[in-house]
């Protein structure tokens, strides 16, 4: 059931696909597309500082420093994050193993340094929202391109770019989001935006791609906002200083190291 | 004046015709302009600071009062059909539009914050309804062991359990209501009962049903006020023309009210009871000197007749009607726009009753012509001993006059009674204690009450004044615990209480092995911001928005009570508030906030006002009444009435338990009104017989067959008429209805017995002659 594969702590979609042509002059399906956009090479590791604000409707903001470090072990994805501010949370960290077998639960970790101890945690809901963020883990995850219906809409241009436009109807009628709308790069097929609909099939959330960069060859997303437009709350999500492919250590993903630190 | 008054008796068609088209224009803007103002906020000043803070705290914390849907199994909860009735319920709640989704709580969409050995889990209780017998006894032990749910939204006996749907304050309508019933009702079974109860349905409810049953209630007032004067005048085109006077000043007052756009509160449907109360003075007094001139008169045309009348009366009718038009004047003062608006307007119509009785009255007379004389009382009582023709009036008055220490030591018994029962007058504020203790609104909550923390609440806002991460400090959070904890043990009335703290204290307790000695708040700030993260993480988020703000400089402490009467809240407000100086060693200051708050500071705001401009207003008759008999003595002899109604009125409330409201502290208004109608006609009457007589007691006697009688038909045609809101199926009517009854018969007792007694003993306007 629970399958969380966080590839970035931004949403995969948005992974480069590195420098294949676009399949220009034949035209895709819906489907097709969206497989482009959710397979993109990713690299194999990514090292990357990264700044979360939440800001609520009253305009009052929380700022969290993170350092990360995740690696695709194939299987698995493995994730670990150290909090660097604000200092009242210094050091804590969080550890993520998510499955790609669909019926395996993900392993999630918490270290309170205040506590000194490690502690698991679980939670039964992929519409959870991550660290009270407006991403839901689901989001910064991976969807089985299965699990929903593909609909190519339109084709438009966003802020100068050529995209298509794509509806993502959800099977699973309990599903938290009704449906999607994705505009992918034509060139690229990362993501530019994305309206998420909810149960009742009101608008709830917009993603904004606001920076894209070309790291180690990868087209990675640096930074991104989601709104949710009903509670009129949002995220913003910061990479620095990212890395891709240097050989971060298998060994870097135990709670011996959450423990430690950085 | 009175020569106008007279000039325009040769006008009275076209008199009668322009106060007609005035009338039927003002109704017109009545009819298509009236709008009703129920959202109660509406009512409250804006500005007051108090109201301020609390509606600012009410956004930052999403504070809004909750409707309580209940669902009982007498053989307990934990089972496949009842939760599954639960489930249904909080997804129907949850779809309505009136309602958001996320302002609904129940067991069914409900946080377990859940510790083991190993760790914490954060997960929904059920999502699927649990069909095994060991499923649904897993559900029981955990919803047992966690305190933030066990005794909040399952009884302790877990045969209840409820679901809390929060709704803006504008939402309530009569057919929300009913939407809610129809779905609760369609879920009882057998064994599963369902009731509907929380602060907006008491709320919505009264505001609907006060005015309904006013409206079913005052043409029946208005039918036995015309018989009863009927009776009294003998005389069908006196009836009609008195009420009529009433009735127009009322649709005046109401008709100006729409054209300059002001809503009718619920305040202002005391405009025509006071306007009943006070208007029909002047039409009794005017035909009972009619009658008496008449009898006097036999052959008199109607024209003389008029001439006679308005000669005598102009003056007491004016000054009644002025002095009593700056009573309601003094309510200006009030803090409360709808209290200011109910002075303000009563006064209009108190001063077009006066121009009506004065304009259009003598034109009903001289269109329709006299009421008949009666010939066959007075011929009887031709041998009676005493100066007026009423044998009654004669013997009263000797005997008021003979027995004088029985009206002073009376009075002055009473006045000591009514200051004993003054003392135990209470402010109650509450909406639930105006409906009848055995009605389902009050049973149902009364059924809640004894399951579960309270189906009222008041909000402690802890303010550290922008200070960030206050409340995330151990020594802060152990103080709101502790506070918490005391207010909880000390008063029966609250249930229970909730923070930031019992989320804390429940982490605390989950991380460290589920053992008891940790449901406490941990020593040291970082371990309180790493659980709050964590449970940013694994919770939802959205629930710690509830108890404190973003940046942690602001806490929003939930108490529970078992009521809603200024009592109960009171006395949670009086332990709270010990803590203020420990707080505010902190740096944080305490505030308050939530609608049962706000309708304690307005009600005493509302009677602060009342006292101020009882008190302004007195002093302002007694200044009046001086200028106008240019005597000091008459001043304070004719303030005596309205000293008595009022003062018995208040000893009365107090010894039945009768709470002072909105409605009933505006009554004092009457006392000051009809004591002063009463006060300045006698006193008027007697001063015109002293004039012609040397003898003190045919003074009296006559005035009290004049006046006395007029004075007496007016209270017994009011008080028939507010009898039958005694009858009223809405308490707060009921003792509207007694309570007006009682002024009006304190006043008619209190003018003709002390005040007479007074009058007689001061020998004013009999001291020239005695030398």
């Amino acid at each position: 059931m629970k399958r969380l594969q966080i590839k970035s702590v931004l949403v995969a979609i948005i992974f480069a696909i590195g420098l294949s042509p676009a399949v220009s002059g034949q035209s895709l399906t819906g489907k097709q597309i969206v497989d482009k956009a959710y397979n993109r090479a990713t690299g194999d590791d990514q090292t990357s500082n990264l700044t979360m604000t939440l800001i609520n409707k009253s305009g009052s903001q929380r700022v969290r420093k993170i350092k990360q470090f995740q690696k695709d072990f194939g299987k698995v994805d493995k994730r670990i994050m150290f909090f660097l501010t604000p200092a009242d949370v210094k050091n804590t960290s969080f550890m993520s193993w998510s499955y790609d077998d669909d019926s395996k639960n993900d392993d999630q970790w918490i270290y309170l340094p205040a506590l000194k101890k490690t502690k698991r945690i679980s939670s039964d809901s992929k519409s959870d929202y991550f660290m009270g963020s407006d991403f839901t883990y689901d989001d910064l995850g991976d969807r089985n391109l299965d699990d929903d219906t593909h609909k190519l809409l339109r084709e438009e241009n966003i802020n100068g770019e050529a995209c298509y436009v794509v509806e993502s109807v959800s099977k699973d009628e309990d599903y938290m989001y009704s449906k999607t709308i994705t505009w992918i790069r034509k060139d690229n097929f990362v993501g530019v935006k994305k309206e998420f609909y909810d149960e009742d099939e009101e608008l709830l959330k917009i993603l904004t791609i606001k920076k894209v960069e070309k790291i180690s060859g990868f087209w990675i997303i640096t930074h991104s906002e989601m709104k949710n437009v009903q509670k009129n709350h949002q995220t913003s999500m910061i990479l620095s200083n990212v890395q891709i492919n240097s050989g971060v250590s298998a060994s870097k993903f135990t709670e011996r190291i959450m423990m430690r630190g950085l | 004046m009175e020569k106008l008054l007279n000039k325009l008796l040769n006008y009275s068609w076209i008199t009668m015709i322009a106060i007609l088209v005035i009338t039927a224009l003002f109704f017109i803007k009545m009819k298509e302009n009236t709008r009703m103002e129920t959202d109660l906020d509406k009512y409250m000043p804006q500005n007051n600071p108090a109201f301020v803070y609390s509606d600012k705290a009410e956004e930052w914390f999403g504070i809004n009062d909750g409707i309580i849907v209940a669902i009982e199994n007498k053989n307990g909860i934990f089972n496949t059909a009842t939760l599954d009735t639960l489930k249904q319920l909080t997804k129907r709640l949850q779809k309505m539009e009136e309602i958001d989704k996320d302002d609904v709580t129940s067991l069914y969409t409900a946080d377990n914050i859940v510790g083991s050995e190993y760790g914490m889990d954060v997960k929904r209780f059920f999502k699927r309804v649990p069909k095994l017998k060991e499923k649904l006894q897993e559900l029981k032990k955990n919803v047992e062991n966690n305190e933030m749910i066990f005794g909040r939204l399952v009884s302790t006996d877990e045969t209840v359990t409820v679901i809390v749907a929060e709704i803006k304050d504008d939402v309530f309508t009569q057919e929300f209501y009913k939407k809610i019933l129809s779905v609760a009702k369609a879920s009882n079974t057998d064994n599963i009962k369902i009731y509907v109860a929380g602060r907006p349905i008491v709320e919505g409810t009264m505001a609907l049903l006060g005015p309904a049953d006013m409206k079913k209630m005052v043409p029946i007032v208005l039918l036995v006020i015309f018989l009863v004067l009927f009776v009294m005048l003998r005389s069908l085109k006196g009836t009609l023309i008195t009420l009529g006077v009433v009735f127009f000043s009322t649709i005046w007052a109401f008709g100006l009210m729409a054209a300059v756009n002001i809503p009718i509160y619920a305040v202002s449907t005391m405009i025509p009871v006071m306007l009943i109360a006070i208007g029909v003075a002047d039409g009794i007094h005017l035909y009972t000197h009619l009658h008496l001139y008449i009898n006097k008169h036999p052959n008199a045309t109607k024209k003389e007749a008029t001439i006679d009348l308005l000669k005598n009366l102009w003056k007491p009718v004016v000054m009644t009607s002025v002095t009593t038009a700056v009573g309601f004047i003094s309510l200006l003062t009030s803090q409360v726009y709808p209290i200011k608006y109910f002075g303000l307007f009563t006064a209009f119509g108190v001063m077009t009753a006066m121009v009506f009785s004065l304009v259009f009255l003598p034109a009903g007379i001289m269109i329709f012509g006299l009421p008949k004389p009666k010939k066959n009382k007075e011929k009887g009582n031709k041998d009676v001993a005493g100066h007026s023709y009423s044998k009654l009036a004669n013997n009263f008055t000797t005997a008021v006059i003979k027995y004088k220490y029985v009206s002073i030591i009376g009075t002055a018994a009473i006045i000591v009674l009514s200051i004993i029962g003054m003392q135990k007058v209470w402010i109650n504020s509450s909406f639930l204690e105006k409906f009848e203790k055995d009605s389902e609104i009050v049973q149902t909550d009364k059924f809640i009450n004894e399951h579960f923390g309270g189906t009222s609440s008041l909000n402690l806002i802890l303010d550290a004044d922008g200070k960030k991460d206050v409340f995330k400090e151990p020594s802060v959070l152990k103080l709101v615990d502790k506070m918490q904890k005391d207010v909880d043990n000390q008063l029966q009335v609250v249930g229970n209480s909730f923070s930031l703290a019992d989320y804390i204290d429940r982490m605390n307790k989950v991380l460290n092995a589920d053992k008891e000695e940790f449901n406490k708040i941990p020593d040291s700030k970082n371990m309180i911001a790493q659980y709050l993260l964590l449970y940013e993480m694994s919770g939802d988020p959205e629930n710690l928005n509830k108890v404190v703000t973003y940046d942690y400089d602001k806490l929003n402490v939930t108490f529970q009570l078992k009521s809603d009467n200024s009592k109960a809240i009171n006395s949670a407000l009086a332990i709270i508030d010990s803590y203020n100086e420990d707080f505010k060693k902190q740096g944080i200051t305490m505030n308050y906030a939530g609608s049962g708050y706000k309708s304690l500071v307005f009600t005493d705001l509302i009677l602060e006002g009342q006292i101020m401009s009882l008190i302004i207003s007195f002093i302002t008759i007694i200044i009046l009444l001086s200028m106008m008999f240019k005597s000091m003595k008459i001043g304070l002899i004719g303030s005596v009435p309205i000293l008595v109604t009022a003062f018995i009125s208040f000893g009365i409330m107090g010894f039945l338990g009768i709470p002072l409201s909105s409605t009933t502290a505006l009554l004092s208004s009457i006392a000051i009104g009809i004591g002063i109608d009463y006060a300045v006609h006698f006193i008027e009457q007697y001063k015109n017989n002293a004039a012609e007589t040397d003898d003190k007691l045919k003074a009296a006697q006559i005035t009290m067959a004049h006046s006395g009688r007029a004075i007496s038909f007016n209270a017994i045609v009011v008080i028939a008429g507010f009898m039958v809101l005694v009858f009223s199926v809405f308490p707060p009517n009921r003792e509207l209805g007694a309570l007006v009854s009682l002024n009006m018969f304190t006043s008619f007792v209190g003018t003709l017995s002390i005040m007479l007694l007074l009058l007689y003993m001061s020998n004013i306007y009999f001291k020239k002659k005695e030398k």
